[in-house]
């Protein structure tokens, strides 16, 4: 353009009357395209600005991101993942920004062995009357090892591990995970007997179920850790009440046992001490009777001389001290004289005395 | 001269930009891609980054979905090797595996022959399933003894049949995983399970019943036998330790044997005693004594008349 602006003064070509039109004709054209060049440039500047700080974003509270540097993602492990606030980036062809909506904690849920209900339904707690069959495209459920029906479902609590595998290997992770849940469940059902799942051993259920995800969320890769596993299982709607029964049943047997054993401490402490009764009083009985026995024969040793000196004696003098002893205790003492002719007095005695037995006595004088 | 050399930049910028869109194709490291020219695929891409090829006419870029998807077949029934009717569900998660191979097979743009790939992977899901549940029976599906248990065996079967197709019918793709989503009956069995169910509860009601009556009257008998067992022990052991006084009253035998007579009248007098403890009546005549007293007074002396 320079050059066309030089032209018009060349040396030697005196310019005539009709060149000045020309001239400013020119000039004006120069002086648009001056100013034209000016607004290019800025708008050259802007474009730069803003090719550059299109390589700004934001990242929002419930996602994260990930730039792709020529279709790589940057960084690795943990450090892949850009959590919320702003960032930059090279723009679109150099980087690329990928975001995906994903929290500290993710969860999901398996309700593939549950039978059909809403939200609503779970918080006020009430229940569609259940049919007398489950239809399968409707109410989940899983058959358990003794071939009983039960419902099972399962909330999984994880973290992400390694993003770049659970991002770019899997084009829904969390699907993935889910199916690992539905099929835990459902394997561990399986190998379990309905008892042992709703009441014996709901704690081992809970495990295995856990095992069982965690062994296939390894095999697959899926880069996430298990946090918790929380399983819930309940009998069929349309059993609830029989069930409910053998509970109750188990208790009263438990009770029944209980009372048992309440009664087997009593009748055998009672028996304890009715037999310590026994001994002790044997013995009691015994040591006395011994104890008798030697001071009887202590008496009869010290006796034996008297006796010995003038037995006849010694008799008497026992049986009227005797005699004496017990006529003193004698309330009523009464006496018959003999009959004046001689003739032996006929005596009759009414007595009544406890026991109330009759009976007569007769003194022959 | 100033302003020619920034024409010659933007004009270079633009040609380079313009160069990259027409030469130069980048990979996410989630794709893999498939170069063809004149419409006959080469190798595919799989490693992510920046590559060349020639503008549109002479070469052309698929891109796909490298990643592992997941699909899961209709809820179907299946009949198992003791006749029952099972219905299943499962999961898989596949995968393209070769990119250039899963073009000839399912051409066109991925929002058509994805589709189609995952129509023909059902097709032989649904083969596989049938043909692998048919040869086990139930009791291989629920079973408490994690012996008999086959269900992870089965899904490896299943698993390994529809791989098995895949790869002779040489579709690019390939099975990562596979399980069981959903194992269900037919509604009409549900209601016969349910019967058994209730009957098997009433089973376990009336046992619950009749074992705590079994073993509240074991506990409660044994405790009473062991109770008369303990009495009767017990009495032995006082009959023993009366006997052992009893012995050792009869050392005293040899005292009273020096005179047997003396022992006779103490004992007879000692009964005689004991027995006027009680409230007794006696009646003696007037001769014996102390009374024979009486007898030998003079006649006049007056007696008491009743």
């Amino acid at each position: 353009m320079s050059h066309e602006h030089d032209h018009p003064h060349p040396p030697g070509h005196p310019a005539p009357a009709p060149m000045l039109p020309d001239d400013t004709g020119s000039q004006a054209l120069a002086e648009a395209l001056r100013s034209s060049f000016a607004i290019v440039k800025v708008a050259m500047l802007l474009m730069v600005v803003a090719f550059f700080s299109s390589g700004f974003f934001t990242v929002g509270p419930s996602e994260k991101a990930v730039i792709l540097r020529f279709g790589n993602p940057v960084g690795g492990g943990q450090k892949a993942l850009l959590g919320a606030g702003l960032h930059w980036s090279f723009p679109y062809p150099i980087d690329e920004v990928v975001k995906i909506p994903i929290t500290e904690i993710q969860k999901v849920t398996s309700t593939a062995g549950w039978f059909a209900t809403t939200p609503e339904q779970e918080l006020s707690g009430e229940e569609l009357p259940a049919g007398p069959s489950l239809n399968p495209a409707v109410d989940g459920y899983a058959v358990t090892a003794d071939r009983n029906i039960i419902h099972v479902r399962a909330t999984l609590n994880y973290h992400i591990d390694e993003p770049i595998k659970y991002i770019f290997d899997f084009s829904s992770a969390s699907n993935s995970i889910q199916d690992a849940l539905d099929n835990a469940l459902l394997c561990t059902a399986a190998k379990f007997k309905v008892d042992d799942i709703l009441t014996r051993d709901r704690a081992g259920f809970q495990d295995a179920v856990l095992q069982r995800v965690s062994e296939l969320v390894d095999q697959r890769q899926l880069g996430i850790a298990i946090d918790n596993c929380q399983v819930q299982s309940i009998a069929p709607r349309q059993l609830k009440e029989v069930f409910a029964q053998v509970t109750i049943a188990r208790q009263n047997q438990s009770k029944q046992i209980n009372d048992a054993n309440t009664y087997k401490d009593k009748t055998l402490l009672a028996a304890t001490g009715q037999a310590s009764a026994i001994t002790n009083e044997a013995a009691a009985v015994s040591a006395n009777y011994v104890k008798y026995v030697i001071a009887d024969a202590g008496a009869f040793n010290d006796l034996l001389p008297k006796y010995v000196s003038n037995p006849n004696l010694f008799v008497q003098q026992r049986l009227v001290e005797a005699m004496s002893q017990a006529l003193t205790n004698v309330q009523d003492e009464i006496f018959f004289s003999s009959r004046a002719d001689g003739k032996p007095r006929e005596l009759r005695l009414m007595l009544n005395r406890e026991p109330p037995a009759p009976k007569t006595a007769t003194a022959n004088p | 001269m100033k302003r020619n050399t920034l024409i010659v930049l933007i004009g270079t910028v633009l040609v380079i930009i313009t160069a990259l869109l027409l030469f130069v194709f980048q990979v996410r490291k989630s794709e893999v891609a498939v170069v063809t020219t004149f419409g006959r695929a080469g190798q595919a891409i799989t490693n992510a980054g920046p590559y060349f090829k020639w503008p549109k006419p002479i070469q052309n870029v698929y891109k796909y979905d490298q990643r592992i998807q997941n699909f899961d077949d209709k809820f179907s029934e299946c009949l198992t090797a003791d006749s029952t009717m099972l219905l299943t569900s499962v999961y898989v998660g596949w995968q393209i595996s070769d990119a250039s191979v899963f073009l000839s097979t399912f051409p066109g743009d991925s929002s058509v022959s994805l589709p189609n790939a995952q129509g023909k992977l059902e097709g032989i899901l649904r083969t596989a399933k049938s043909a692998v549940i048919g040869k086990h029976p139930l009791s291989d599906f629920v079973n408490a003894d994690a012996q008999d248990l086959k269900f992870s065996a089965i899904e490896k079967e299943i698993e390994q049949e529809v791989q098995v197709q895949l790869s002779t019918n040489n579709y690019g793709i390939r099975l990562q995983f596979l399980g069981f989503k959903k194992i269900g009956l037919p509604e009409s069995v549900t209601q016969t399970v349910f019967d058994r169910m209730k009957s098997e509860r009433q089973v376990l009601i009336s046992r619950a019943e009749n074992e705590g009556k079994k073993d509240a009257q074991i506990i409660q008998s044994t405790a009473d036998s062991e109770a008369v067992r303990t009495i009767a022990n017990a009495q032995a052991i006082a009959t023993g330790i009366r006997a052992q006084g009893e012995a050792e009253a009869a050392k005293t035998l040899s005292t009273f044997q020096q005179n047997p007579e003396l022992a006779v009248f103490l004992l007879r007098i000692n009964a005689w005693q004991q027995s006027l403890n009680q409230r007794s009546t006696l009646i003696f005549d007037e001769r014996y004594p102390p009374f024979d007293l009486f007898r030998n007074l003079p006649a006049n002396t007056p007696g008491r008349q009743p």
